[in-house]
């Protein structure tokens, strides 16, 4: 079983409490399942009795999984529960013993992973995913900016890069996905591809050289393009309230792969960072980490939005800024929040 | 008892729950009760390692109110089920349980921060708030709690409450006993009662000192209110080599004695300091026995009390480890906790946890590591000393066996007998059961030895008054069943 290669991790967590504070489903369900213990003691349950694996008690609590990884970053040893919660999901998969629901978004998704390149050629590329599609503001930003800073870019767009196939547990329709990207990618003849998605960013950074792919362009998040452009770009110093607005930490880009562009990016404009909630470390996730929780079980990401509102000093008037796409769809449609992405704060001064 | 499952009977009782506090309130699902079948004391860990089934509660309820607890309450008393406070599960002492099944009353979601007094400096929430979330709503408007234990990320406020518990900070800012001003207390018969307003009165009996370490089988504490104190301009610490354990513990009490105010004091033995010190802070060099300390306030009183605590370790033969040694012990004062730090399974492992005067803790340390040495030599035993009071001081001992036996009923029994020998010594010089874990499922067979014929007298009529049902909590804190 794939469980067994996070070993370390099951057995350190199944008897671990401490990092519960920051499980972001375990704080709306209050179920001791849905913390990183609770899933450790099942899967080490499973792992002395395999034919638990199929059992209800472990299907829905691994898919009901926010995996924000804000454990394994709190965590002083950095156990990946992220990593175990991950194999379990392939391991029911491959036991076919994933969900009804699950497998038919899955289908979808592997359908939907046929991309396609526009514009004219450039070196750098810009990846469309389906929650920056769907809020096309991001990408109308992200152009505005591109023009100001002269980089002319291609775009490519398509379904799921593999990224929330792997998150499902389907690992061979992950690579397929992945590759026909990767291969898009390589035809398109960019040297640098940015993405406004955390899930995309992380897919390209650490999944692709996991599953084989090996990717020739350099891949940047938008804010870390948007980062390295600043000092050419004419920008207003924002002005007066607006200036002051709360960033929402990314679980791609913080938990995952400690990037720190998004503060940087924002805080190089004049944006006056306040702290959100009671502290930084404190996990307002709303399900970034597990890509397609929306689809999956809506009322959860409920809770999550609702739990981020309930945290905001005033959440008729605070702006939140997020660094994923995926996170404004969320707020905005499940708490009614006023959310921006970099890209709109950064364009919003152009 | 509650009805199996497959009765119908099960059903309606859970429809009255259901009624009482939200169809999404009542969980039977199979996760939840499986992990709530294991909380941090050692045998259910061992249980589930060794493959064998944990007792599970029927049913886990979260209620979100008090009155929605005194309903949960009610209906268990109808139908005579056990109903088991369960706050962050952290409890050491197999104490939140379902020993014997029926409801799980997990109590986070009464976590509604009600208010936050600035003139009084005081801020009542609901108990199930874990308690790193009301420090970070107390830090956000400028102050703390000064409650911080290592658990502080995985506890309860209302698991703190049952068990008396205790933060590194205890030395100068007190037990939670000591911060709390007044209890809300949903009783085992539902109602709802206060206690007085304020802690210190001469207006009878304090009803809240009696709530506190009764660890839910006199009712669920529902709301609190606790002290709360501006955060201080500086907090600084030193530590400090010892040749010997003996006259770091002279050291530790004469800083007591002293009337110094310390937030902080804690000294390791030489076993201790040579393990988990060294490794912990990845120190070489050190031997002997480790002592730290620390004040924090204004930063000019803080100067003065640092420069008279050193004046008192300079009589002594010791090693200055500095302001630096000292520091380092604060930063990584919870790694302990993290695995691969903490003790592990295959281990077998506790903590002795024990209190006494200046007077009788060093013959009560070395009695218990005496019968533990001697009875059962194939074990280490450890000993630090964490919470100091102007008469005394706590000791937080510890016994390991690097590998227990694999029948989980063997590992049990031998389990249980190094408890029964260490705190019979303890007790025996002038110790106490416990200081502030608790007492849960692991020590109450101990109550009576330590309590002698009060126990019958007073606790024991006390919880039939207040429990005529024994439905709370059964099998805990030495009532029985
Ligand atoms: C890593 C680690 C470090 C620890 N460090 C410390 C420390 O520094 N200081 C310290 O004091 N303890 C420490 N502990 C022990 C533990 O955290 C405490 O005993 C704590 O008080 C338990 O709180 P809980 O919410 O987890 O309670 P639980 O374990 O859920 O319950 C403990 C007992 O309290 C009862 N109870 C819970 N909530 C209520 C309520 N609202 N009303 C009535 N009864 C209730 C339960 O029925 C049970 O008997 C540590 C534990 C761990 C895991
Ligand atoms: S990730 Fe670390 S802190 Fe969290 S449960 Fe596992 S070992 Fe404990």
């Amino acid at each position: 079983m794939h469980i067994q290669k996070f070993e370390d991790a099951m057995k350190a967590c199944r008897f671990c409490f401490m990092c519960r504070h920051l499980s972001a489903v375990g704080n709306v369900t209050f179920s001791e399942s849905d913390t990183p213990r609770g899933r450790a003691l099942l899967l080490d349950k499973v792992s002395m009795n395999p034919e638990f694996l199929r059992s209800e008690a472990v299907v829905s609590t691994m898919y009901q999984s926010d995996l924000s990884a804000c454990c394994r970053f709190h965590c002083v040893s950095h156990y990946d529960e992220n990593g175990l919660v991950l194999a379990a999901r392939r391991d029911i998969v491959e036991a076919g013993a994933a969900p009804e629901n699950v497998g038919k978004l899955a289908a979808e998704l592997g359908k939907s992973a046929a991309f396609k390149v526009s514009g004219k050629k450039a070196d750098t590329i810009y990846f469309i995913d389906r929650y920056t599609a769907r809020q096309p503001e991001i990408s109308g930003a992200f152009d505005k900016i591109a023009k100001a800073a002269k980089v002319p870019y291609m775009t490519i767009t398509g379904g799921c890069l593999g990224k929330a196939l792997k998150t499902l547990g389907f690992e061979n329709e992950a690579k397929k996905a992945a590759s026909a990207f990767a291969k898009a990618l390589a035809a398109s003849g960019a040297k640098v591809v940015v993405v406004s998605n955390p899930a995309a960013y992380d897919a390209l950074k650490n999944d692709c050289p996991a599953l084989g792919i090996k990717l020739k362009c350099k891949v940047m998040h938008t804010s870390e393009f948007i980062a390295g452009k600043l000092a050419g770009l004419k920008l207003r110093k924002p002005a007066g309230k607006a200036s002051a607005v709360y960033y929402l930490e990314s679980d791609f880009l913080r938990n995952y792969n400690e990037v720190a562009a998004p503060r940087e990016a924002l805080t190089r404009c004049g944006f006056k960072l306040l702290p959100f909630g009671t502290n930084n470390e404190e996990s307002y996730s709303a399900g970034e980490g597990a890509c397609v929780l929306p689809e999956l079980n809506p009322g959860l990401v409920k809770l999550l939005a609702e739990k981020v509102a309930s945290r905001c000093d005033d959440a008729k008037k605070d702006t939140l800024v997020t660094a994923s796409p995926y996170t404004k769809h969320v707020l905005t449609k499940y708490a009614g929040l006023k959310v921006k992405t970099i890209e709109e704060m950064v364009s919003s001064l152009l | 008892m509650l009805p199996s499952t497959s009765n119908y009977m099960f059903e309606m009782i859970r429809s009255e729950l259901t009624d009482a506090v939200g169809k999404e309130y009542v969980d039977v699902r199979e996760a939840d009760r499986f992990a709530h079948s294991v909380d941090y004391y050692w045998i259910p860990e061992m249980w589930h390692d060794r493959n064998m089934p944990n007792p599970q509660a029927d049913l886990i309820v979260h209620p979100g109110t008090a009155e929605e607890v005194s309903k949960v309450m009610k209906i268990a008393n109808t139908y005579k089920i056990p109903v088991v406070p369960w706050g962050g599960g952290s409890g050491s002492q197999g104490g939140a349980l379902p020993v014997l099944g029926g409801i799980l009353l997990d109590t986070k979601r009464l976590n509604r921060v009600w208010k936050i007094d600035t003139t009084a400096l005081t801020v009542t929430a609901g108990t199930g708030i874990i308690m790193r979330h009301l420090e970070w709503e107390v830090n956000k408007a400028g102050y703390s709690t000064m409650h911080l234990p290592a658990s502080i990320a995985c506890a309860t406020v209302g698991g703190f409450l049952a068990h008396r518990g205790t933060g590194v900070l205890s030395t100068k800012w007190g037990k939670i006993e000591d911060m709390v001003m007044s209890l809300e207390v949903v009783l085992p018969t539902g109602e709802i009662i206060n206690t007085l307003p304020i802690p210190r009165h001469a207006s009878g009996p304090d009803l809240t000192m009696m709530f506190l370490g009764s660890e839910g089988t006199l009712g669920v504490i529902t709301k609190v209110t606790l002290k709360i104190h501006p955060q201080p301009e500086a907090r600084k610490f030193r530590a400090y080599l010892f040749k010997t354990f003996d006259d770091a513990m002279d050291a530790g009490a004469s800083l007591m004695r002293s009337r110094l105010r310390p937030c902080a004091i804690r000294l390791y033995d030489e076993e201790e300091t040579r393990h988990h010190v060294k490794r912990v802070f990845g120190l070489d060099d050190i031997s002997g026995s480790y002592l730290v300390f620390g004040f924090d306030g204004y930063e000019k009183i803080v100067d003065l009390e640092m420069e008279e605590a050193m004046k008192i370790m300079r009589k002594y033969d010791v090693r200055d480890l500095g302001s630096k040694g000292g520091d380092m012990w604060w930063e990584n004062k919870y790694k302990f906790f993290y695995p691969p730090y903490m003790f592990h399974m295959p281990q077998a492992f506790g903590t002795l946890d024990t209190v006494a005067t200046f007077s009788d803790i060093k013959n009560v340390y070395h009695a218990m590591k005496k019968v533990v040495n001697e009875n059962f030599p194939e074990a280490r035993f450890i000993g630090h000393f964490s919470h100091w009071y102007e008469w005394g001081c706590m000791l937080y001992a510890r016994f390991i066996f690097e590998k227990a036996p694999a029948d989980p009923r063997e590992a049990a029994a031998l389990y249980n007998r190094v408890w029964d020998l260490a705190i019979r010594a303890a007790i025996a010089n002038g110790g106490v059961i416990n200081e502030h874990h608790g007492v849960g499922l692991k020590l109450g067979r101990l109550m009576k030895e330590l309590y002698g014929p009060a126990k019958e007298l007073v606790l024991d009529k006390l919880k039939k008054e207040l429990d005529p049902n024994n439905i709370m909590n059964p099998g805990k804190m030495g009532f029985g069943f």
